[in-house]
């Protein structure tokens, strides 16, 4: 009885222990549930207003990086900006000189990369914008009009952008990851003139001191008065003037205007807006302290913080000259002598801009010598720009550097989009367009009467002396390659470029964007 | 909720094993174990009741004596590396001792044994996959830093690329070929049966001025004298069983264990070794530049005041920053027990210099492994635990190589004319010679290895404990828990009186790494008595693995003392630093598996596996896959008719595979759309930053694993009594839904993300030959042979994608230049560019060009575009071969082992960057070879096929030669000693111009065979002593 019970229990206590071992699986943990711990994800983001304000920032971050691709390719398609090869630095697999040359292909270096660049740049932009435009339609907070239109106009702006550089481009407002196809360039400056047409009025005139940097009206205007001035380039993928004005005149725009008109328009709405006013000096609106300048309509807010600065000034000036907590600068973008002498060295107060001859420190001072151990002299020749010297080449300081910057890109400078001084050429340019003469030539010398002392007015206009004056007032501002095409001078030879073929007047698709989305054609003549 | 389950768990294991089990009446097996051929005893031989854990070693007279041992008809087996296994049937009484002796034949490494396999161990002749096994101690010559080593060359399909000679350098290692482009490559590591965490336990270093290094292996932290064997499991039906981490194999370890010998072995080995660069690069030197800068002035290609500022100086740079190097190890072990408890315990420390100065690893290790059978051996409790601390001192080198580079660059550029130290005019010290205050493009080397301090402190717990419990004869149940847990500091100051450190007033850094993770297995075990002929074995499992990968980072600058170093971050200020930044990362895999292994008459053997695996870090609907293999053999050799032996056969084996397996290198938090406050995303509105929340990743819940379907063809041969025997294998892996990170439509937040696109094809042929070529009882030698051939292929890259372009070129004026692409119908790692012709009377380079244009004349080129690049070679061997040897005469020993890699090709991004004349315009030496270029002065570096090298090279991996010294002579000291003479790294036979064409840098997905200014590799010497006590 007692061997029997106790070889039960054992089978038993065997049969359990077996039990309980076939069983452990199923009772262990299968709950395969995600949650970040150092992340949010949209379930759980975006519940509070300062939440929310975080992610209209994140949306104004984007505004930084066209300072590099698509300024650069702004400025180095033009006369503006030479980049030369210096040894083996600055030669980056040719990119550098087939920008200046305009020899890009869709698979060149320049195209893989700066041009790529801007492209996802300003679509990164567009994407950022649609998905909080998505979250503020889903939440009730109370600024939610004003937010909503804010970003509609960061966003008009990157299409504005893409639109200036590729043409036509997919037009997205929601948030599927999708391939979609190109539309027209036409139908892209439609869009980008409806939306700003559409948020102006709920835009504030004015911002608080706490709020500058968010956009106001005067933002939505001048980029309207840009966009209509550009109609002649805008509203067409095809048949734009290669060598000859792109007038805004003749083209119907929202309303019925003519484009110039609108362009007028809305350039006299922001100048009548009693909001802004000339600088009295032409500097302060490109000085470390330059938020406080009157003129600023749309900048970048820019501080002293590595990335979320400028960095104009390390491109620009040789290693030896500055010294940030990111070290030296880079010694590579300077100009051509052709540009630096169109300027008046004598009289115009903006020739400043220009950094030519023996160079100091901008930390301390003193003289300061090349790396070979000679001193440091910028020339305004260039003898081989595929294998300049480290002077050669007179450089450009619109934008002088902080000494002591934090970073290379912690620069303050703000940069400004548009400012009021462009306004009025804008309002010159279409008058001159519709025909008034003498309304062009006072805005243009309006503009004028700060630079000269005692003043030097013009006293003649054309469609080349508002495109030269617009060189001098904005050299270094990123507005060159727009204005070049605008006035048929962007494929012109000049010096170390020969003339080129009418199709590069928009940059090709890049070949890595075709790669990912198939919808995409490439623009005529790559 | 996991917790409360581990409890759960915990508490039923607690009770199980707690059961009172009464033993019933039990027996013991005795008996001697000899070699066939020289009646010799056969000491530390694995003695096994089959389907029992009683077991145990023979001792050094090949004796053994096993207890405890389940009355009735038992068989007992007999294995023993480097012998073919035997089994013997003992009828075993209650109280009383069963008899059976056993005489094992030799036979070659790779055949016939025990071999471990994933969740379980194999009879050699059972094993129906591609598997290899490494005996340790065999491979154990030399310097060796980590486990990896011992596989090099000893493997076939297995390709080793060290990163370079960093002391620990980080290792790519590739079974059969690389089958992921995005995902990880690196197989899975097994330690005593739980799966590792193969991530970077050290944080990497700061990017300040230049890229920081490549990681070291974590594997460092284990130390390689304590392992046993590395088991490689190669094809899909080995690898099926490790589910969605089995593709790109698995790496098993075993480490050693006690035995029951009689008296208890304490063993100390030891070595002392001396190690030196192996090469110079050779850039220019004083004399020769201060000639050539003058030779160009009065060309007039130069400002005369290059020549006026030189300095009289005649530095070699690379000579300054290297050194003859000092490593030593000491290794103490004792191992011993009963029959019912076995222990091993060891202590270890090893130190390693670098050929750099200031830069080697220190190791401290401990380890215990022990077992304990209980309730007459149905109960087993066995523990493995190492707890290593490794004390990394690294240099501040370059991995790609930033505008103003870190040591190697440095040494590349900085001019030789230029002294190492100069006397400071004010303080009447020496200091080092900088060329200015810190915004300078070049630092003195010298100063950078010396003044920069980072180090990183490690610690790695790695233990298990394992329950096994005979439920039925022939049923197991084991339960094991496993934890391993690594944390590290990583540790950097840059002094203010450092050029870097000048420009921010010193920086510190200190940045925390922590994995964690858990390991919970259950398996039930079934291996049932039947009939002679029939032999099953079923395994059943349940795995549960938790990660948590977690860590921080904090940097200070504007220090007013470079006491503080990061030892006082406060007393800097975050100046420009970054704000701290941290990071947490969980996941979890589940999984249920299952073997059946089945044979008949030892002639056909037939293994199915399916896992089925869960993991948090896919999206729902996408979480579970299942992973199932396939695999036979056929031993020709048993049947009658091949009894006579025809050609001298004794084994012929066909084997034949396919399965399934995984790749789950899939982040955490992967497939979902994440917000982070990203410091990038501030804006500052008014006077103030705001923060920016911004999308940091795109979703895409539809990203599941990516697969491999693997076919494997394999024989097994033998000749003339398995004196020559081997293994000849043929795979084809095809890996689908790739998981790459691809660039997306636009509009979109982040540019790119992981799709599930393309496939990748791996096709392959390895062998293997073990030989005795020489045999006799005191006297013998042995030869091993590998080779591999591993083709492998892009075949889609998903719809309407042609190529990836990937490898950027390092280097100054290099800027958005790639020297790869990936490209369908191409192997990985394919050189992509401009094609160079020659250097035209002008000295400028010229490129052929096809697509007309104006710079494009006569089909020449001085100016070349993307549209004219082409495939210009590709990285992967042809062939690779590994050939070992051992041999025995008398007291003394000797061992080599050889390897060479024939075809493929290696881009010299060093000599592209460096052998330019035209660096002198900025100041900047350069490579020597550019004074017999014919290129002009004012040529800029270009990258194309004139800077792509073939990698074919042969390597005297190892030579090491040894002495046993008589028992006698000894013997009231200790009961063995031997002492040897090991070099590592003698000859390198190759036509590369860099250090080596064994490199790694990591330049973007995928991207190999790239060489840029890397750490240089060591010729050691070594000394060594093992004594037996």
């Amino acid at each position: 009885m007692t061997s029997f019970l106790s070889k039960s229990i054992r089978q038993i206590g065997r049969g359990a222990m077996l039990a309980a071992l076939v069983a452990l699986p199923p009772l262990a943990c299968t709950d395969l549930t995600e949650v970040p711990n150092d992340a949010l994800t949209p379930d759980n983001a975006f519940k509070s207003d300062a939440e929310l304000i975080a992610g209209i920032a994140s949306v104004y971050a984007r505004l930084r990086n066209p300072m590099w691709g698509y300024y650069n390719l702004s400025e180095i398609t033009t006369d503006e900006v030479v980049v030369p090869t210096r040894g083996s630095d600055w030669f980056d697999n040719g990119r550098w000189l087939e920008i200046y040359r305009q020899t890009w292909t869709a698979n060149s270096g320049s195209a893989l990369d700066d041009m790529n660049g801007a492209w996802n740049d300003a679509f990164s932009g567009v994407a950022r914008a649609n998905l909080m435009l998505e979250i503020l339609d889903k939440s009730t907070a109370t600024t939610n009009e004003q937010a909503k239109a804010e970003l509609r106009v960061l966003r008009a702006y990157f299409y504005y952008q893409l639109m200036d550089f590729f043409g036509g481009v997919p037009l997205v407002t929601g948030t599927a990851l999708e391939a979609n196809p190109r539309v027209s360039r036409d139908s892209v400056f439609k869009f980008v003139e409806a939306e700003l047409l559409a948020t102006r009025e709920t835009l504030p005139l004015t911002r608080d001191a706490g709020e500058y940097g968010r956009l106001t009206r005067g933002a939505a205007d001048a980029l309207l008065a840009s966009l209509y001035i550009n109609a002649g380039v805008f509203t067409k993928d095809q048949g734009i003037n290669a060598n000859t004005y792109n007038s805004c005149a003749g083209i119907t725009v929202s309303g019925g205007k003519d484009a110039c008109q609108a362009a007028s328009d809305m350039a006299d709405s922001v100048i009548t807006s009693g909001v802004y006013t000339l600088a009295t000096d032409f500097k302060q609106n490109f000085s470390t302290t330059n938020e406080a300048s009157p003129e600023n309509i749309f900048v970048i807010a820019l501080t002293n913080q590595p990335g979320l600065g400028m960095s104009f000034a390390m491109r620009t000036l040789h290693y030896n000259q500055l010294s940030t907590g990111g070290g030296g600068p880079w010694n590579g973008f300077a100009t051509i002598a052709e540009t630096y002498n169109q300027f008046d060295h004598a009289a115009d107060k903006r020739d400043a801009m220009w950094l030519v001859g023996q160079q100091k420190s901008f930390n301390t001072g003193q003289n300061v010598n090349d790396r070979t151990g000679a001193p440091l002299i910028f020339t305004p020749t260039i003898g081989n720009i595929e294998s300049a010297t480290e002077g050669e080449g007179v450089r450009y300081n619109k934008f002088p550097p902080l000494p002591n910057a934090l970073a290379g890109d912690a620069h303050p400078n703000d940069f400004p989009i548009f400012r009021l001084a462009e306004m009025y050429l804008i309002k010159a340019e279409a008058q001159l367009a519709l025909g008034n003469t003498g309304a062009a030539l006072a805005n243009v010398n309006l503009v004028r009467a700060r630079a000269f002392d005692p003043p030097k007015p013009l006293a003649a206009i054309s469609p080349d002396v508002i495109m030269q004056e617009r060189l001098f007032e904005f050299a270094g501002e990123g507005k060159r390659r727009q204005d070049m095409v605008r006035f048929g001078h962007f494929l012109d030879a000049r010096q170390f470029k020969g003339s080129r073929e009418a199709y590069r007047v928009l940059f090709p698709v890049p070949a890595t964007q075709i790669q990912s989305n198939a919808k995409l054609v490439q623009n005529p003549g790559y | 909720m996991a917790k409360g389950r581990w409890v759960v768990a915990a508490l039923l294991i607690g009770t199980a094993l707690g059961s009172p089990l009464r033993a019933q009446g039990t027996g013991s097996v005795s008996g001697r174990v000899v070699d066939s051929t020289t009646q010799q005893p056969v000491a530390n031989a694995q003695v096994q009741v089959v389907g029992t854990q009683v077991g145990g070693l023979t001792r050094l007279d090949g004796r053994y004596f096993l207890t405890g041992v389940a009355v009735g008809a038992q068989r007992v087996r007999v294995t023993r590396i480097g012998f073919g296994a035997q089994e013997s049937a003992v009828t075993v009484t209650a109280g009383g001792t069963a008899t059976a002796d056993f005489t094992l034949a030799a036979v070659a490494a790779t055949l016939s044994e025990i071999v471990v396999t994933g969740y379980g161990s194999q009879r050699r002749e059972a094993i129906t996959g591609s598997v290899a096994q490494v005996n340790a101690d065999e491979a154990n010559k030399g310097v060796v830093t980590n486990p990896n080593q011992l596989v090099q060359g000893r493997v076939s399909g297995v390709q080793m690329v060290t990163n370079n000679g960093e002391p620990g350098g980080g290792v790519q290692i590739r079974v059969r070929g690389g089958t992921s482009i995005s995902a990880s490559n690196d197989p899975l590591y097994v330690i005593d049966g739980v799966p590792l965490q193969n991530e970077q336990t050290v944080a990497s270093g700061p990017s300040v001025g230049f890229d920081a290094a490549l990681p070291r292996s974590p594997l460092n932290t284990i130390n390689p004298s304590d392992i046993e064997s590395i088991t490689v499991l190669k094809d899909a039906s080995a690898t099926a069983i490790y589910g969605s981490r089995g593709a790109n194999g698995v790496i098993l370890i075993q480490t050693k264990r006690g035995s029951a010998r009689a008296q208890t072995g304490l063993r100390y080995e030891g070595y002392a070794a001396a190690a030196s660069p192996t090469k110079e690069l050779g850039y220019a030197s004083g004399d020769e530049y201060r000639s050539f800068v003058q030779q160009q002035v009065a060309a007039g290609n130069l400002d005369p005041a290059t020549a006026t500022s030189l300095g009289t100086a005649n530095t070699d740079w690379e000579k300054e920053i290297t050194r003859q190097a000092y490593s030593q190890n000491h290794n103490i072990a004792f191992a011993g027990g009963t029959e019912a408890t076995k222990y091993r315990a060891s202590l270890n420390y090893f130190e390693q210099q670098g050929v750099v100065v200031s830069s080697g690893l220190k190791r401290y290790q401990g380890r215990l492994n022990g077992l304990h059978s209980t309730f007459g051996g149905k109960l087993g409790i066995g523990l493995n635990l190492a707890a290593s601390r490794v004390n990394n001192d690294y240099i501040p080198f370059e991995n790609g190589g930033g505008f103003t580079g870190g040591v190697f660059t440095n040494v590349a550029i900085y001019n030789p004319t230029r002294p190492v130290t100069v006397t400071d005019p004010t303080t009447g010290k020496q200091v080092y010679y900088e060329t200015g205050s810190g915004a300078q493009d070049a630092r003195n080397p010298v100063a950078m290895v010396k003044q920069i301090s980072d180090i990183a402190p490690e610690n790695r717990v790695l233990g298990n404990v394992t329950g096994t419990l005979t439920l039925l004869p022939s049923l197991t149940a084991q339960t094991t828990l496993g934890v391993d847990y690594s944390g590290s500091v990583r540790q950097t100051y840059i002094p203010r009186v450092n050029a870097i450190g000048a420009s921010t007033n010193g920086y510190a850094r200190q940045s925390e790494t922590n994995l964690q993770n858990l390991n919970f297995q259950q398996l039930l075990t079934y291996n049932p008595n039947f009939a002679q002929k029939h032999e099953l074995d079923l395994v059943g499992g349940y795995e549960y693995s938790s990660f948590d990968n977690y860590g921080f980072a904090v940097e200070a600058q504007n220090f007013v003392s470079d006491q503080f170093t990061w030892n006082s971050l406060a007393s800097g200020v975050a100046g420009a630093a970054p704000p701290p930044t941290s990071y947490d990362n969980e996941s979890k895999l589940v999984s249920f598996f299952g073997r059946a292994n089945y044979g008949f008459a030892n002639k056909y053997f037939l293994t199915g596996v399916l896992r089925y695996d869960g993991s948090s870090r896919l999206a729902e609907g996408n979480k579970w896959s299942t992973f199932p293999a396939i695999s036979g053999s056929w031993r020709l050799s048993e049947e009658s008719f091949m009894s006579n032996r025809p050609l001298g056969l004794s084994t012929l084996a066909l084997r034949a595979g396919w399965g399934i397996q995984g790749n789950q290198a899939v982040r955490p938090y992967g497939t979902q759309l994440l917000f982070k406050a990203d410091p990038g995303a501030r804006y500052p509105f008014g006077s103030g930053l705001t923060t920016g929340l911004s999308a940091t990743q795109v979703a895409n819940p539809d990203l599941k694993w990516e697969t491999s379907n693997q076919i494997n063809f394999g024989i097994d041969y033998g000749f003339k009594n398995d004196r020559f025997s081997g293994v000849i294998d043929f795979y084809n892996k095809k890996t689908k839904d790739l998981i790459l990170e691809v660039s997306v439509p636009q509009p979109a937040v982040v540019s790119t993300r992981l799709e599930n696109i393309g496939d990748l094809k791996n096709t392959g042929v390895e062998f293997s030959l073990d030989s005795r070529i020489f045999e006799a009882t005191k006297r013998n030698l042995t030869v091993g042979l590998i080779g591999t051939i591993d083709r492998n292929e892009v075949t889609s890259l998903g719809e309407g994608r042609s190529f990836v372009g990937t490898g950027d070129v390092n280097g100054q004026g290099q800027t958005g230049r790639l020297s790869q692409r990936i490209m369908v119908g191409q192997p990985l790692g394919t050189f992509w560019g401009p094609k160079f012709l020659r250097v035209n009377e002008q000295g400028k380079q010229v490129f052929f060009c096809a697509k007309e244009r104006p710079e494009c004349v006569n089909g020449e080129t001085t100016v070349p575009a993307g549209d004219d690049d082409e495939i210009l070679g590709n990285a992967n061997p042809d062939f690779t071969l590994g050939l070992t040897s051992n041999g025995r005469w008398g007291n003394f020993d000797a061992s080599w082992l050889w390897r060479g890699e024939f075809g493929g090709d290696v881009f010299n991004n060093t000599a592209l960057v460096y052998q330019t004349k035209s660096a002198v315009k900025q100041g900047r030496n350069f490579l020597k070879d550019a004074l017999n270029d014919p290129d002009g002065l004012a040529e800029p570096a270009i990258f194309s096929s004139r800077w792509i090298e073939s990698r074919s090279f042969v390597r005297l991996q190892n030579i090491t030669l040894g002495y046993t010294f008589d028992a006698r002579s000894v013997s009231k000291f200790s009961r063995s000693l031997r002492a040897y003479v090991s070099g590592d790294n003698l000859f390198l036979f190759s036509g590369y111009n860099g250090y080596d064409p064994e490199v790694f840098v990591s330049r973007g997905l995928a991207a190999r065979g790239i060489d840029y200014v890397t750490f240089p590799r060591a010729r050691t010497f070594t000394t060594g002593l093992q004594i037996e006590f």
